[in-house]
This record gives structure tokens, sequence and C-alpha cells, in this order.
């Protein structure tokens, strides 16, 4: 019995050894990290600003001295041309798109391949950047993906 | 990078990590989600939780990464922690014996009735590991169904190399117990 259990244990290892959460999961979660990122460096910048607002007690000061947000900016090479693919859907079916945020980010071509752009099998691991629509509700909503020219 | 161990170079992403990397984040998720995210699901049996768990765990690992110590073990010992903290929270929610059925495409070849008959066999396997106690659902899903050893087993758990031994021995003979039950056919 011991021997059975050793294989049971083997199938359902062997059977879920595909099991990843996918390269839309990982989008999502860059995605969040970045918000993470963009909250922890407004708490980080938050307290010299209190300091700030402290000593300079008018309200005026304060909100010179304000944190505003990082802007996102493409990484361009020198001299490039950036051409854009059409936005591809992420989701079948999403709550009305209100307004959101347009967010510059690196997958792996292999993203490219599940809207349906053709990638060789050898350039699937290569990094492509790519904007993600990302709606009220946090949710990224379409893909477009970032080529350059010279 | 290229001369340096493995560990050496997972030491330095986290260090990026802690910087606000997202190349380090998008490297270091890439080189564990796959068994982070099959730690969760098969603590709980529920992908949705955990895609979640998987994400929240890489989240957690930007914020609380300076804990990590790699003379204790490896980035994804530290992950399975992290990932095994957040399942149990959920676990005050959610039990996993009341999972919903995992659903899964059947194929369409000759063979589809023995495919069928196996994928219900490794169901079974998946309910009888989720009906374990969690201190031994947890030691078979790291040692047996995950790639940690035990001494990494010991480090998630908090618990002596001798305490994981000894959980999954006494799994094992659950699992024996629940499955000569079913008539498992594998």
């Amino acid at each position: 019995m011991e021997d059975r259990i050793g294989q049971a244990l083997k199938a359902l290892r062997d059977a879920d050894s595909g099991v990843d959460t996918g390269a839309d999961a990982e989008v999502r979660a860059v995605l969040a990290f970045r918000r993470q990122q963009r909250r922890r460096g407004l708490r980080r910048a938050a307290i010299p600003l209190a300091i700030a607002a402290a000593s300079l007690i008018t309200i005026a000061s304060w909100q010179a001295t304000r944190a505003i947000p990082r802007h996102l900016t493409a990484v361009q090479e020198p001299n490039a041309r950036e051409v854009l693919t059409p936005f591809y859907p992420l989701m079948q079916s999403s709550p009305p798109f209100e307004r959101g945020l347009l967010m510059r980010i690196t997958v792996p071509a292999s993203t490219m391949r599940r809207v349906g752009l053709p990638v060789a099998d050898d350039h699937l691991a290569d990094q492509v950047q790519a904007d993600v629509l990302v709606g009220q509700d946090d949710l990224a909503r379409a893909i477009r993906f970032v080529t350059y020219t010279k | 990078m290229s001369g340096l161990e493995p560990i050496a170079i997972e030491l330095q992403l986290v260090k990026r990590l802690l910087k606000g990397d997202e190349e380090a984040f998008a490297a270091l998720y890439r080189a564990h989600s796959g068994p982070i995210c099959r730690f969760a699901l098969q603590m709980t049996g529920r992908m949705d939780i955990a895609e979640d768990v998987t994400q929240e765990t890489f989240l957690a690992l930007a914020i609380h990464g300076k804990r990590y110590d790699p003379a204790r073990g490896s980035v994804l010992a530290f992950l399975y922690g992290i990932a095994r903290n957040l399942v149990l929270k959920r676990f005050g929610k959610e039990r996993p014996e009341n999972a919903s059925p995992l659903l899964e495409e059947i194929g369409g070849d000759d063979d589809v009735l023995e495919d069928l008959t196996r994928r219900e066999s490794i169901e079974e396997v998946r309910r009888a590991v989720l009906s374990l106690p969690q201190a031994y659902r947890e030691a078979v899903v790291l040692c047996e169904l995950g790639e940690a050893t035990y001494e990494a087993a010991a480090w998630v758990l908090g618990c002596p190399v001798g305490t994981v031994r000894s959980r999954l021995s006494r799994a094992r003979a659950m699992l024996a117990k629940k499955l000569m039950a079913g008539s498992l056919v594998l």
C-alpha cells in the first residue's frame, strides 16, 4: 500500500506539474506591484511632507510641497520610432469602462501569442514592452504591444 | 552575475526588488510562481484562491523580503512560508473541505474513458489530500507534491525535521486509509 500511496501522490504531482498562473496573471501581478510601489512611495514622501507642513504651518506651503505621483514613461532607444499594435481585449466580458490608466510594462513575448499575434517558438521568452489599459476597477482591460524601428 | 551561485543571484534579485525594481519582481515571479501556485492549489483545492495567494505572496516579498536570510534556505522556501501564512489566513473564511471541485476539460481522443478514469483517480487523491488535517496536509504538499526538502519544510513550518518526517509518515497512513475505502485505480 505504501507503494500505491507513493504512486498516487506522484500521479497528482505529475497532473499538477503544468499548473501556473499564466502570462496574464503575471501582467496583473506586475501592475499590482506598481500600485504597491506607488503607494509606498507616496507614504514615504508623506513623512517629510508632514514635517515640512508642520514647520511652515501655512496650508499654502503644505500644498507646495505635496508629493506628485511619478509619471510612467516609455523606455525608448535613441533615434528609434515607436510602432504600436492595436489594443487586444484581455477580458471576455467586463463592466463598462469609465476611467482608467495606461501603464507601460515589460512582458514575455508569449503574451503576444495569447492574443493571437505570431511569435516564433525560440522568441517566446523574449521581453517586449506593452501598454496595459487598467480600468476603474483595477482590472487589466486591454493590451497593446510596442516595437521600435529606426 | 553569471559567476554567482543561484542562491546569490536570487539574493541580488530580492535586494533589487526591495528597492522597487520591477524587472527583479518579474524575474522572481517567473521563477517561482509555478511552485507557489501549485502549493496554494493543493492546500485549498481552489485555483481562484491559488492565483490570489500567488500574487499576494510576491507582493509580500516586495515588502518583507528584508527578512529573507539565505543562510536559512532558498527564496522558494521563504516564499512557501509567506504563501502558507496567506493560505492559513484564508482558511478562517473558506475551509478547503467546502471547496468546489476543479473543472477540467476532457479530451476527445480515443482513450477518453481511460483518460477520464485516470482523472477521476487523480481527483480522488486530491480530495484525500485536501481532507487531511492542516499540519499533515502542508507536510504532504510541501515534500511529496512540492519541491521542498525536509529541511526547507521544517523552516517553512517552524518545526524540527523529525516532526516533518513523522507528520509525513502519519499523513501517508491517513491517505492509505482514505484511498483504500475508495478503491483507487491509477
